[in-house]
């Protein structure tokens, strides 16, 4: 019985895997299938694959950032929390717009605070919303600087038509790939980190193989966001791709290359070390919103060509995008607050311990959880 | 010609060798028209030279028209180039056209005027001979470039136009005199048309090249 209440709470961060997979895609393979580049079928197994890859192998890693937010504590609150960013995501997948599954996840989690009375951190959510601006005006700054290098490699080099189609494609695969991968090892902690503490599974050793009980729940949700990618991210693709700016190939691969360099700058701890290690000023680590990234880099190589890369940029579409942003964690939120309080009050669930009644050492079921894959 | 089928792997590198290959063709093909039209003009007429210079063209058109076909169906099966796709196949079937015209153009001449033009023209149609081939050739150029230096094709479409002007020029030239002659007027037609045919294959490399710039301008990057 408590199997199946458990699944029927998991299955909130399922849907929420779904969307994600709708949504997060388009950072990974959006341009490449809008510029006719790879076919959806191909984009979309890969994807799958690499998520699921980096999901099992690199998710469990992902943990801290979103949890100082606030720490969700029971079972039922974490699905109701889950189920309102899932909700809000789908719904801006409905309408074929890119929105940041962390910011569904931040709008909800601060549903929650709300509903539960906790105190909500405003120095992380300060330095969260900040990310939000860096993010698009980083992927506009690097989208640019990369393409003019670029442009200027293939007039020295002059590549023939063919070769250099090629090689951009063979560019747009490999970043595609560590796009999915990075969806997979970040993302996943977004969408099954609320359940952590209440994984059904128990941990399976076949030989010197062993596989622990959040692998398997990490397993579960990255095949969701591989459905999610498989049944509906082509909508956002077209619209990250296609909607905003028509993009060369050329610049299709320029986006994704400077949405991962945006990720990986803020989140390598490598990179922090090596700049340490050598007396530089680090560069601070910050979750980062992958969809702003994208969207910023598909401005930064419109505002590049000038005035008439200013005219070709659709500003009706980035409008609709732009609202998303904004209206993304809000909308989560008052889902958020709504959905907990008819379970709460309709369904009879406990949707949150209050802090004073918490023993001291009874883990929050978001803390080891929500990470950065903004 | 490239025999055999597809390969499996190097399909970029087969490509562009057939891409290569056809422009090659067609280059020749120019040349076999020039020195067809040398011998017609030299001979005064229908001659075993010129016979087996068109021979030669039109062999050499139905390889283009298979490397074409091939061309074609490999961009389009491998799903290559997608955002200059339509651009290169409309530019290898209009040089495939302009190919066409060079062998019909040249067969119709024989079998119009089998005992070749009046005396006293032979040096004009030379030089007609020689812009009008110097702007095919310019736009083959050009097409050549586009695969690899969109920039540099404005500098050969430069000269299409010039060899295209001078032979309107030129064309204008031996029409005029023609006319103002006391030929019979059969004569002063058959003029006309001839030199109408070199001109007319230098009006085609011009819209050609016009075409070509779109499409380096679309390419550039």
């Amino acid at each position: 019985m408590d199997l199946i209440v458990t699944l029927i709470f998991l299955s909130s961060g399922l849907f929420l895997g779904w969307s994600m997979g709708a949504n997060d895609a388009s950072n990974a393979f959006g341009t490449a299938v809008a510029t006719r580049m790879i076919r959806f079928s191909t984009a979309a197994f890969l994807c799958s694959v690499f998520v699921i890859i980096g999901a099992v192998t690199s998710g469990a890693g992902a943990a801290e950032g979103l949890g100082q937010l606030g720490a969700i504590n029971t079972l039922p609150g974490a699905f109701t929390a889950a189920l309102a960013a899932a909700l809000t995501v789908a719904w801006m997948s409905k309408l074929g717009l890119p929105a940041s599954t962390s910011q569904a996840v931040v709008g909800s989690i601060i549903g929650w605070n709300l509903f539960s009375g906790s105190p909500t951190d405003l120095g992380t959510l300060r330095r969260i919303l900040s990310t939000w601006i860096i993010s698009p005006i980083l992927g506009a700054i690097f989208a640019m600087l990369l393409y003019k290098f670029l442009v200027e490699w293939i007039r020295l080099t002059r590549p023939h038509l063919l070769s250099l189609d090629r090689n951009t494609r063979s560019g747009l695969i490999l970043a595609g790939i560590f796009g999915s991968y990075a969806i997979g090892a970040n993302g996943i902690g977004n969408v099954m980190g609320f359940f952590v503490a209440a994984s059904p599974f128990r941990d399976l050793t076949l030989g010197s193989l062993s596989v622990s009980s959040v692998e398997q729940l990490f397993l579960i949700g990255a095949i969701a966001v591989a459905v999610g990618v498989y049944t509906y991210s082509r909508k956002v693709m077209m619209t990250v791709g296609d909607g905003l700016l028509t993009l060369s190939p050329l610049a299709a691969f320029v986006v994704v290359v400077s949405h991962s360099l945006v990720l990986f700058i803020f989140s390598s701890t490598a990179l922090e070390s090596l700049l340490a290690g050598w007396g530089l000023p680090t560069i601070p680590l910050l979750p980062v919103s992958g969809s702003q990234a994208v969207i910023g880099s598909v401005l930064g190589i419109g505002l590049l060509q000038g005035l008439k890369g200013v005219r070709q940029i659709r500003w009706g579409v980035l409008g609709g995008i732009a609202s998303g942003w904004v209206t993304t964690p809000l909308i989560a939120a008052v889902m958020g607050f709504v959905l907990l309080f008819v379970v709460q009050n309709v369904f009879g669930q406990q949707v949150f311990l209050p802090v004073a009644a918490l023993p001291s050492e009874a883990p929050a079921l978001l803390a080891p959880s929500l990470t950065a894959a903004l | 010609m490239a025999e055999g089928g597809t390969p499996v792997f190097g399909k970029t590198r087969f490509l562009e060798g057939l891409i290569e290959e056809l422009l090659d063709k067609i280059v020749e093909g120019s040349l076999y028209l020039e020195l067809g039209v040398k011998a017609y003009l030299a001979s005064e007429g229908r001659s075993p030279v010129c016979q087996e210079k068109l021979d030669q063209i039109l062999q050499v058109k139905e390889q283009c028209a298979e490397l074409r076909r091939r061309i074609a169906t490999l961009l389009y099966s491998e799903m290559l180039i997608p955002d200059a796709r339509g651009d290169v196949f409309r530019l290898l079937g209009d040089l495939f056209e302009l190919l066409d015209d060079m062998g019909n153009d040249f067969q119709n001449l024989m079998i119009e005027q089998p005992t070749g033009a009046p005396t006293g023209y032979r040096a004009d149609f030379e030089e007609l001979n020689a812009a009008a081939l110097g702007s095919v050739r310019a736009v083959l150029n050009a097409s050549r470039t586009f695969f690899r230096d969109p920039a540099a094709v404005r500098d050969h479409i430069n000269e299409v136009r010039l060899y295209e002007a001078e032979s309107d020029r030129i064309a204008l030239r031996i029409k005029t005199r023609a006319f103002a002659t006391d030929h019979d007027y059969e004569s002063k037609c058959r003029l006309r048309n001839a030199a109408d045919m070199l001109d007319g294959l230098a009006d085609k490399a011009e819209r050609l090249g016009d075409e070509l710039a779109i499409f380096a301008i679309k390419r550039a990057l």
